[in-house]
């Protein structure tokens, strides 16, 4: 079992905590007719690289914060893990 | 002295002091306490443990490692244990395997003789056609497949789990282990070493020659496992666990391994390091699988273990040192040792002139050809190796003329050692095959991961010892303790690794004879891997799959780089770069019940719990939750509740706390609908969707006043939400306010009904006169005397009254409740009477009546979509959704015959010539029940939006009938309109 880094906690057992996804970012317009497309690809599309992807993770077993790790997709490799707008642990 | 064995000494581990009785096949036999089931079978004479899995050949124990499955046996009612470690205990009952009618008259040993008609791809190609023969096939392989039975009147017994941390993490405990964990422990780290033997030593602990310390003292081996061991159970910075099979390495150096096969160990090492060891290889010739041919190693642990001679008369087949030292063994032990056989042109001059002082043949550049015997070893063929052998990948070839045959009971074969790098591999390293040292070497290794001693290509104990000195230095280090080796030490275990004898043979497999076994475990033979190539099957993984080569229960332990050479050879390509196959865990089988642990499924009960129970209440489970389903009768439950009243616990309710001066911009968002204007005192229902616009949740928020505010989900939706408005609020919703997920702190009821009113006013201090507490309010006050909250809500048409109190007094209200009821015909009523009610004023269930594909527009929501707010989640989505329209909506239906219920799911049809049966599936059924107030067969469907108004007719199939039904408008009951 993999470990994860919480920015509170420290690291844990992946378990503890729930995948919420790549991050995304929400079109502000997305009720817009012209920007239909950037709705639907905020809904669906997801890039699945095999590389470093930016991702969701929850502490749900944990102390309840939610983070964005840096991991790579083949290696498992965790590069950092952060709150959003905050700094990056490593 | 009993017969069959040895005078005691210091190397063994069986006390010879205490008689162990045991029974086998039906027969009691006499063993010592600390034998083995094999050690104390061979001793008495027993020569047949099993009978192989294609064959049925006669099956005797092989490597004694617990790794190879020759001696396979029942013991008690556990099936597939491996006699070679399993110990004997009075009274264990132990059987054979695999045979019918007995192990002497196994007349599947018949199929034997057929082998010719059982070639590799057997299974596959036999057993495919005709198709619908393939129920009578099952039934014959499963009889033939012999791999033990499990009964289901066993009973279970107890197992367990156990989470560990180590610093440093060593796996074995030979005498590069043990070095390793020493001098890590010497440092000040936490290790922990796992051996699957009940002692430490490893190869150490069953043989005798001289051995060398770092300190240049010379010792027997045993005494140098004796001593390393006793510095190792003394430092108390080393845990051990013996009897621990470690079977799997996963991510971030997280090790599985099985405790004395009752508990699962599970450890989170810093640094692991893999000194494992190394299988000793067999060599593959004609009968290569007949009872009395065993390793060498296997003679060794027999003699230094057990004290138990092997055999009366050996020959011994010998590659490398090891083997003549196993011959010197055999001789000092006082077994006749008819011929060493040697592979090697020039074996060790000390030790061959130890053996012939002693008067034994060594026969130099020979093999061994054939072993003879009907159930047991009784003669073997040698012969002269011819110039060219063997071959590159390792073929043989006698000279002809140079046969001759020996009588003997016994023969061991010491020809070399793989390195055991399942584990190894596992961990993410990796090995290329060297074809100077005829073994797979370590090429790669991960960060934190070092391996040592023999899986490392280290054979000599000195160099081996070293090497685990060096590494548990630098995994300390690594730590942070200490420097870490020296540059001499590092100096001398590379000088003296590049120097050390080559232990292993290039032979494999003599060739001849059609009964030569790569595989025990499968029975398969070097003919079935050459047919198996020339069929097409040539890469490793295929000719795993259609021979079944290393997927038996060894998974290849023995065959390994025997089966890489045999390949190599049919393919006409060098070893190294035929490959190996993956290794994947668990190395070594896992009990089922060692993975299962112990039972623990966890269960939420309601504050009310028992007093259900205690009133005949049948509990039905909702998630995690168990909740009254009805407590005997739920259509009087909903007669008497719309007659007069009943009370329901809605303890399982998701409950949110929310506080701040923001908490109606925060519902703006989550929810479809509007809150701003929701005055204190009030309650509103809201429905919330995902931004695809699909419903996800449902439930009311109460504003407190003073910026409280009280939020209730569905039973199964309190985390999901919870956690969504966090991921919001920790993403960039930047509103003041705080949540809490408070659903287990509140006990919940629904008090219901026409007289609903007149039971709470007798027990509450709160205003209930005339419209002092409205539709759709929230009051707080006392209940019973304890502080609640009231709300007027309800989803079954009738006045309902849902109190909400801190979880602890939840009984003591529900049961003064009960109480102040008793006189106006109260009953308690479950989940099921609430279903039927709410279907009858056609509130749908999310999740029941919905899907991941259901909007609010198809739901009938459409007025509470607020797509006029700025934004919320999903309203994107509902905008496009707007102005596309829908196509299919829920809606309410009665089938016309009022005694027949659909079964929920069941399809809505219309004829349609073009499909297999003549009908097309336009809907389905997703809530349907008997109403008794109506005396009607009611429910909510999908239908297409298109013809669905009420009065429309439908037709369900149920259960292969055609029934009519009508759409009818909702709801389907109202207790106002009478
Ligand atoms: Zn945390």
């Amino acid at each position: 079992m993999m470990q994860l880094e919480c920015p509170n906690c420290g690291p844990r057992n992946v378990s503890e905590f729930r995948f919420r996804g790549e991050y995304v970012e929400r079109p502000h317009d997305g009720a817009d007719p012209a920007r239909r497309r950037a709705w639907a690809e905020y809904l669906y599309f997801r890039d699945n690289r095999a590389g470093v992807q930016k991702e969701w993770w929850y502490h749900q077993a944990g102390c309840g914060r939610w983070f964005l790790a840096e991991r790579h997709t083949k290696s498992h490799a965790v590069e950092n893990t952060r709150y959003w707008g905050g700094e990056a642990t490593s | 002295m009993s017969p069959g064995r040895l005078a005691v000494h210091p190397s063994h581990l069986i006390d010879q002091s205490r008689p162990v009785e045991f029974l086998f096949d039906g027969r009691t036999y006499k063993g010592f306490e600390g034998d083995t089931v094999a050690s104390a079978l061979w001793a008495a004479g027993v020569r047949m443990f099993s009978r192989s899995f294609k064959y049925h050949r006669p099956r005797a124990p092989f490597a004694m490692t617990g790794a190879d499955t020759n001696c396979m046996v029942r013991a008690g009612d556990e099936p597939n244990v491996r006699a070679c470690v399993k110990l004997v205990a009075p009274g264990l009952n132990v059987t054979p395997q695999n045979v019918w009618p007995s192990l002497n008259a196994d007349l599947m040993s018949l199929s034997s003789l057929a082998a010719r008609f059982m070639p590799a791809g057997f299974y596959y190609r036999t057993f495919m056609r005709p198709k619908f023969l393939w129920p009578w096939y099952e039934r014959v392989l499963r009889n033939a497949a012999g791999l033990g039975y499990v009964t289901l009147e066993t009973p279970s017994t107890y197992y367990d789990k156990e989470y560990g941390f180590a610093e440093l993490l060593v796996i074995g405990g030979g005498p590069s282990g043990m070095s390793a964990a020493l001098s890590a422990a010497g440092r000040g780290a936490r290790v922990v070493l796992l051996e699957e033997s009940p002692y430490l030593g490893g190869h150490l602990r069953h043989e005798r020659q001289t051995v060398e310390t770092a300190t240049g003292e010379r010792l027997p081996a045993y005494q140098l496992a004796a001593r390393l061991s006793d510095r190792v159970f003394a430092n108390r910075n080393i845990s051990v666990e013996l009897e621990t099979n470690a079977f799997g390495i996963y991510e971030d150096l997280w090790i599985g391994a099985a405790k004395r096969d009752t508990r699962l160990l599970k450890i989170r090492a810093q640094s692991l390091i893999l000194a494992n060891g190394a299988f000793e290889r067999p060599l593959v010739f004609e009968n290569n699988d007949l009872p009395g041919v065993m390793l060498g190693s296997a003679a060794w642990r027999l003699l230094h273990l057990y004290a138990t001679m092997p055999g009366r008369r050996a020959v011994v087949v010998s590659a490398n040192d090891d083997g003549l030292r196993v011959a010197i063994d055999l001789h000092a032990a006082g077994i006749e040792v008819a011929a060493v056989v040697e592979l090697r042109n020039d074996p060790d001059p000390t030790l061959a002139a130890a053996l012939r002082a002693r008067g034994i043949d060594v026969k130099v550049r020979s093999v061994v050809v054939k072993a003879h015997g009907r159930r047991r070893v009784e003669r073997v063929t040698i012969g002269q190796m011819t110039d060219e052998s063997p071959s590159l990948s390792g073929t043989v070839d006698v000279t002809p003329g140079t046969r001759e045959v020996v009588k003997c009971d016994l023969v061991t074969v010491s020809i070399g050692w793989t390195p055991a790098t399942g584990l190894l591999h596992q961990a993410g390293g990796q090995t290329a095959y060297d074809t100077t040292a005829a073994e797979s070497r370590v090429t790669q290794l991960p960060e934190r991961v070092r391996a040592a001693g023999r899986v490392s290509g280290t054979h000599d104990v000195t160099t081996a010892m070293a090497e685990g000195e060096m590494h548990g230095l630098d995994a300390a280090a690594e730590l942070g303790l200490g420097d870490g080796a020296s540059t001499e030490l590092r100096e001398k275990v590379a000088s003296l690794k590049a120097t050390q004898l080559i232990r292993n043979s290039s032979a494999v497999h003599v060739r001849g004879g059609k009964m030569a076994f790569v595989s025990f475990d499968e029975d398969v033979t070097v003919k079935d891997i050459n047919d198996s190539v020339a069929e097409g099957y040539s890469s490793m993984e295929l000719l795993k799959r259609y021979s079944t080569l290393s997927m038996g229960p060894s998974q290849g332990k023995y065959e390994s780089t025997n089966t890489m050479a045999l390949c190599s050879a049919a393919n006409d390509e060098p070893i190294a770069t035929t490959g190996s196959t993956t290794s994947r865990p668990p190395f070594h089988p896992v009990s089922l019940g060692v993975l299962a642990g112990r039972k623990m499924e966890p269960v939420k009960h309601t504050p009310m719990h028992d007093w259900h129970v205690e009133h005949g209440a049948r509990m039905m489970n909702v998630g995690l939750w168990k909740r009254p389903e009805h407590y005997g009768d739920p259509a009087e439950e909903v007669l008497t509740t719309r007659r007069g009243v009943g009370l329901i616990d809605v303890s399982t309710l998701g409950k949110l706390q929310v506080i701040g001066s923001d908490v109606p911009e925060l519902l703006e968002m989550l929810y479809i609908n509007r809150w701003r204007k929701l005055a204190p005192g009030r309650v509103r229902y809201g429905v919330m969707c995902t931004d695809e616009g699909m419903i996800s949740d449902d439930g009311i928020a109460a504003n407190l006043g003073a910026d409280r505010w009280y939020v209730t989900t569905t039973t199964g939706g309190a985390d999901g939400v919870y956690e969504n408005i966090e991921w919001n609020l920790q993403s960039g919703w930047t509103f003041d306010v705080h949540v809490a997920n408070v659903t287990d702190h509140y006990a919940a009821m629904n008090l219901t009904g026409p007289r609903a009113v007149d039971i709470l006013r007798e027990v509450t201090d709160i205003d209930l006169r005339g419209d002092a507490l409205p539709y759709m309010s929230v009051r707080e006050g006392h209940v019973a005397q304890v502080p609640a909250r009231v709300m007027r809500i309800g989803f079954t048409g009738e006045l309902g009254l849902e109190i909400h109190v801190a979880a602890g007094y939840g009984l003591h209200v529900w049961e003064t409740l009960m109480d102040a009821g008793r006189a106006h015909g109260i009953i308690a009523f479950g989940v099921e009477a609430q279903r039927i009610m709410r279907l009858e004023t056609g509130h749908f269930i999310v999740g029941q009546d919905t899907d991941a594909l259901t909007d609010p527009y198809m739901a009938n929501l459409e007025r509470a979509v607020r797509t006029d707010k700025p934004d919320f989640l999903g309203r994107p989505s509902l905008v496009h959704i707007e102005q596309r329209g829908i196509r299919s909506k829920l809606v309410g239906y009665r089938m016309l015959d009022a005694h027949v219920v659909p079964p929920e799911g069941s399809q809505i049809v219309v004829p349609d010539s073009t499909r297999p049966i003549g009908l097309e599936i336009i809907g389905r059924i997703t809530s349907a029940r008997y109403s008794p107030t109506l005396d009607a067969s009611i429910g909510l469907c999908w239908l297409p939006a298109d013809g669905c108004e009420p009065g429309a007719e439908f037709t369900a199939r149920v259960r292969g009938d055609l029934l009519p039904g009508r759409v009818v408008s909702l709801p389907h009951y109202d207790p106002k309109a009478g």
